[in-house]
């Protein structure tokens, strides 16, 4: 095998990693500070991608549909977190893990009956359509771009979290919400905004995705499960942890359908079933 | 004991529920019984009522790890599918007797319980949740990719069973009632094992477990072995509804495998109640009833479905059964 | 002086780079009730994990009856002979009393019995009423554990830990949060347990401690800085030092 198919197969693998990473960064910073595991995450990736068509298709422009659509999102997100996750808080762990399960129910639902049970085509701006050459090889222009704008909001995150006042108050809330609010920092608000902000992200993986896989109101159930097995093996609540098990999980899967397609997607799962037998709580998982 | 507290009477406003709640609970098993053989001439159709049967069975096995256990898996549906898959092959490509196939498919489905259980119960908390969600959708994946065995996509066909011999007696499988009488032959069962487990003492170990897995410990609990047995038990009991289902409908779908039909599961316990032995049937009952009511008005029936499902873990956690029985034994 | 029934040798504990307990080695002797004090932060609540097996410590080994710890699951330890209670309540919350109590009883054996009715297993109800009955809660029996008293949540937790019939019972803080009367109760019941087995203690009221106890440890920032009895500690230099010197609200 030539090296030059493994290097773009290597990149696909990066392009789709990166994705991954915004999907299980997205769980994870939820899961984070509100110990909540977003069950619906991966249908509001798909509400986030048809988000993005509606938005595209009703300006006529993909930009458009990329900025607005993980906005409006997640804003309906930070709703869900008011309207139906807040009353949970003080139960059992399990309840918003149930709730968001059956609201996933009535997103899929509610998008067939909007937009319509098939498949919709989302077509890649003309803009980045083609290849690049790179000298070891053809590139697709819309995977670098979609990697490149990856990078940049995880490099925004980490500033918004690392320097900025609401950072700290994310990162300290998240080890200990009593405090935060003795110090009288409204940690309702944290919440609501850190719920709009998972979500946002999920979204944005969900427009991004578009044009890479086709757009169809069951697209949101491998997304979840993906993100699951990424977060498991990265350590949930760990922000690294997330952006490493993504990308690795996106080049096994792509070098795997490089050479054994039908194994491509098991293979991650074998992957989380390695992981859960060597170190339960994932790579970068602090022990409970 | 000699304490004269013990004898203390209680108020008799609280005996009399109570007195009937515990008779209730030791004829559990007759009661379930008899309740299964009127059924059928309750409900519209006897598909529908064999439908109850088999998630039922499943939901009151799935309880055994929810509800008592206090584990909240996601990944049920692999064993019911296992069990559905395995009889159905067993069956249709080797031409093993139907009994033989059910029993090879409650084997199988235990076997596979036992397998994604030692993996996912090394984890806790949320994490369980998710790992055995993402364990089951492997097993999903690999049903789709082996389609030369499980039929791929289109699911598996092709093992029909029309008659069976029992007893000597050829008897119609065909037949809707005779079907549903056989079928709960062996949901009674399964509600009998689960029953007896229910008041054995890994019951109360369980229980503890669930109320308090540190405590347990210190008790001198191996907890995650008990988890483990627990998850093989249920799944154990979930893959015989999952034969049951595979006599019934001579077809195996390949989103039998699927998360969402996990999910279902969950739901079914949740709406009748996770807290009581009768919950998860009642829930089936309740959620395959609405199912049967909403799908003729409209193909969306799964939005009212889940809103519905919403407003349950809102306002109603302790589900139909549960919330019945807080009101009436009060 | 008889064989020591539990010993530690040169326990160290680390979390990442925090040292939560160095170099400590004692030995516990049948029969006898000892005291661990410290200031908040000391490591006593830690020296309990190790010694229950709740945590594995990072050096040091723990003899119990001459035989090596290592590799103990906490779950075993109540089989070897090791019973403990926690600093806080510690129960089966939504079992009833009698429940909690027979479910620990029933730990010791029949543990994967899934098929009998565990009503056949009578001497257990038998043994866990015998329980409730020695820490004052046969009255309460049928009542669900949640709905207690602290002081009652308490006593329950002790009734849990006595059921496997310990050689040695570690107590966190059994008195935490009781007013004066629950706690004269609880001293009178601790007074009773220790003329049958050896107790270690956990505790920060000072005049309880100093009634109860053949023995006081003092630990301070995860060393063994003091070990004698009651009188010994009372006046000893660096214990004053540390409780007087730095004033922790304790006397």
């Amino acid at each position: 095998m030539d090296t030059e198919l493994i290097l773009m197969q290597l990149f696909s693998g990066v392009a789709l990693g990166a994705i991954l990473v915004l999907t299980a960064l997205g769980l994870s910073i939820i899961f984070g500070m509100l110990g909540v595991v977003n069950f619906a995450h991966g249908a509001l990736f798909m509400v986030g991608a048809y988000a993005g068509l509606w938005v595209a298709s009703l300006t006529g422009s993909f930009w458009w549909g990329l900025l607005v659509a993980p906005v409006m999102i997640g804003l309906f997100g930070m709703l869900i977190e008011y309207l139906l996750v807040r009353p949970l808080y003080g139960r059992s762990i399990d309840d918003p893990l149930l709730l968001t399960f059956g609201l996933s129910y009535v997103l899929v639902e509610g998008v067939r009956i909007v937009f319509g049970s098939d498949g919709i085509p989302f077509p890649t701006p003309s803009s980045l359509t083609g290849v690049v050459d790179l000298g070891v090889g053809f590139f697709p222009i819309y995977r670098i771009f979609v990697v490149g704008v990856v990078v940049i909001v995880v490099l925004l995150l980490w500033l918004g979290l690392e320097k900025t006042r609401f950072g700290l108050i994310v990162r300290a809330g998240a080890r200990d919400p009593t405090m935060m609010r003795v110090l009288g920092v409204d940690i309702s608000k944290v919440w609501l905004l850190v719920f709009g902000l998972g979500v946002g992200l999920a979204s944005l993986g969900g427009v991004l995705s578009g044009p890479m896989r086709s757009v169809n109101p069951e697209m949101g159930a491998l997304v979840l499960a993906e993100a699951f097995v990424v977060t498991v093996i990265g350590g949930l609540g760990s922000l690294l942890g997330s952006i490493i098990a993504g990308l690795v999980v996106g080049i096994v899967i792509s070098m795997t359908a490089l050479f054994a397609p039908e194994m491509a997607t098991i293979v991650m799962f074998a992957l989380m079933a390695l992981v859960l037998l060597i170190r339960p709580q994932g790579l970068f998982g602090k022990l409970a | 004991m000699t304490s004269p507290a013990f004898a203390a009477p209680m108020p008799s406003s609280v005996r009399k529920p109570a007195r009937l709640k515990s008779l209730v609970t030791t004829y559990r098993v007759p009661l379930s019984i008899i309740a299964l053989c009127l059924l059928p001439w309750l409900l519209p159709s006897k598909a529908l009522a064999v439908n109850v049967l088999v998630y039922g069975v499943v939901a009151v096995g799935y309880n055994l790890l929810f509800g008592y256990t206090g584990l909240l898996s996601f990944g049920h549906a692999a064993f019911v599918g296992a069990g559905a898959y395995i009889t159905g092959i067993a069956i249709g490509q080797f031409g093993v007797p139907w009994y033989a196939a059910v029993l090879l498919g409650v084997f199988g489905g235990g076997l596979l319980a036992f397998a994604i259980g030692a993996l996912s119960t090394r984890t806790r908390g949320i994490y369980f949740s998710m790992v055995t969600l993402a364990l089951a959708q492997l097993v999903y994946y690999v049903a789709l990719q082996a389609s030369s065995w499980t039929g791929g996509e289109n699911g598996l066909r092709g093992f029909t069973v029309n008659k069976i011999n029992l007893l000597g007696y050829d008897v119609n499988f065909l037949d809707p009632v005779n079907k549903y009488y056989v079928l709960m032959t062996f949901a009674a069962l399964a509600l009998w094992i689960v029953s007896r487990i229910l008041n054995s003492p890994f019951g109360a170990a369980i229980e503890a477990i669930r109320e308090n897995e540190r405590r347990a410990s210190t008790c001198g609990y191996n907890v995650e072995r008990t988890k483990l047995l627990s998850f093989t038990l249920s799944g154990t009991i979930c893959a015989l509804g999952g034969t049951m289902s595979a006599l019934h409908l001579a077809f195996v779908p390949l989103d039998s495998l699927h998360y969402h039909a996990s999910g279902m599961i969950v739901m079914m316990t949740l709406l009748g109640g996770a807290s009581s032995f009768f919950g998860p049937f009642v829930g089936a009952l309740v959620f395959l009833v609405m199912e049967d009511v909403f799908s003729l008005w409209t193909s969306h029936w799964q939005i009212i479905v889940g809103s519905i499902f919403v407003l349950f873990v809102l306002f109603l956690p302790k589900g139909i059964w549960g919330t019945f029985l807080a009101r009436v034994m009060r | 002086m008889s064989a020591p029934l539990l010993a530690v040798d040169d326990i160290g504990v680390r979390f990442g780079g925090f040292v939560a307990l160095q170099g400590v080695t004692t030995a516990f002797h049948p029969g006898r009730v000892t005291s661990i004090i410290g200031p908040n932060g000391a490591g006593k609540s830690t020296l309990f994990n190790v010694l229950s097996g709740v945590l594995t410590p990072s050096s040091g080994t723990i003899r119990f009856k001459g035989q090596d710890l290592k590799g103990t699951r906490h779950h075993e330890f109540v089989h070897r002979g090791i019973a403990r209670s926690y600093q806080i309540t510690n129960i089966f919350p939504d079992l009833s009393v009698h429940e909690n109590v027979r479910v620990a009883a029933q730990a010791s054996r029949s543990r994967y019995n899934i098929w009998t009715n565990r009503k056949r297993f009578s001497e257990l109800d038998v043994r866990a009423d015998a329980a409730l009955e020695s820490v004052g809660l046969v009255a309460k029996r049928d009542e669900i554990a949640k709905f207690l008293a602290h002081g009652q949540q308490r006593a329950l937790e002790i009734a849990i830990a006595l059921i496997s019939d310990p050689e040695v019972l570690l107590l966190d803080e059994p008195t935490a949060g009781m007013g004066p009367e629950e706690t004269k109760e609880m001293v009178a019941l601790l007074e009773r347990l220790a003329a049958a087995r050896t107790i270690l203690l956990v505790e920060h009221k000072m005049k309880m401690i100093l009634g109860l106890s053949d023995r006081i440890l003092v630990l301070h920032h995860g060393r063994l800085i003091a070990d004698g009895s009651p009188r010994d500690i009372q006046t000893d230099p660096e214990v004053r030092r540390v409780y007087l010197g730095q004033n922790d609200g304790y006397a």
